[in-house]
């Protein structure tokens, strides 16, 4: 009997609907105002790419640990500070993967 | 379904070619077709007034032609340009909506409808004592035929309060056109 009752409502519901607008040149007005298209802009992506890196590079450039590290592992010696240096370039891989996600599934 | 899963990959299909190489030919083809149910959503929403209706409806069309790179196809493209008309109504209408709280009494008290054909006047009368997220959500689900999630995505809505606007509408509604019920069966009996 509920059912019904819900059914009647939204038959007349759904018959009060008028349904879709005939176009009657609505699209093509739409389309004589519509804009140039915009191409995104990659170049600002580059260039904080640019100054992350460099601003990384002067921050790290008189670390001793990782001029060490680097040696040894040029060396093919797993030292502690290769090991320190690996790990430390991982995980900051990994957050900045995590981060890139997180910012594309909220876009 | 398969027809509206088909139409939604058609959809899908023109804003690929867009995306590559902005081809106005393929967005004039995503405006012919959805333009019909953008601007009936809009009209409903606007209680008739068509030409507001339009004019948000042009500005829909302007922001999805603008923000086509954020379409995820998370959702239908129609579902996506519902969407931004609801947003465009929104953002159109901030001033508090009459009735948005109905006084159940007041209503029970309407006199009884003597007429059949007086039906439809009184459905949109008391559709417009319902509250305007109550009237959102009969409107994209019932009569624009959405399903409760795809309700939620348009109006930025949990799927739970959807549902519960959902019911409490058609329970609303059912009350207050309950004499025309009686009329019915006096009639049929």
């Amino acid at each position: 009997m509920k059912e019904s009752q819900d059914d009647t409502i939204g038959a007349l519901l759904r018959q009060q609907f008028e349904g879709p607008v005939a176009d009657d040149g609505f699209s093509e007005k739409v389309m004589q105002h519509l804009p140039p298209r915009r191409r995104r802009k990659v170049w600002p992506m580059w260039l904080g790419v640019l100054l992350g890196a460099a601003a990384c590079w002067i921050c790290l450039i008189n670390v001793p640990l990782l001029h060490v590290g680097w040696r040894d592992w040029l060396a093919g010696e797993p030292s502690t500070s290769a090991i320190g240096m690996l790990l430390a370039i991982a995980v900051t891989t990994l957050l900045a993967m995590g981060w890139g996600l997180l910012e594309s599934r909220n876009r | 379904m398969a027809d509206s899963a088909a139409e939604a990959r058609i959809d899908q299909a023109l804003v690929t070619r867009i995306r590559l190489n902005g081809d106005r030919r393929a967005f004039e083809q995503l405006v012919r077709r959805n333009q019909g149910m953008v601007r009936a959503q809009l009209r409903r929403l606007l209680h008739g007034d068509a030409a507001a209706a339009d004019d948000l409806a042009q500005e829909t069309f302007m922001l999805a032609w603008g923000k086509l790179d954020q379409f995820r196809g998370e959702a239908k493209f129609s579902s996506w340009l519902y969407r931004i008309a609801y947003t465009c109504f929104m953002q159109a209408h901030r001033a508090p909506v009459k009735h948005d709280h109905a006084d159940d009494e007041a209503i029970e008290q309407l006199p009884a409808p003597m007429h059949a054909i007086d039906l439809q006047l009184d459905l949109e009368r008391v559709m417009q004592r319902l509250s305007a997220a109550e009237q959102a959500v009969l409107l994209h689900c019932v009569q624009m035929g959405l399903s409760h999630e795809e309700a939620a995505y348009v109006l930025a809505m949990p799927l739970g309060t959807v549902k519960t606007h959902a019911m409490r509408g058609k329970a609303k509604l059912k009350v207050w056109l309950a004499d025309w019920r009686d009329v019915g069966t006096e009639e049929t009996s």
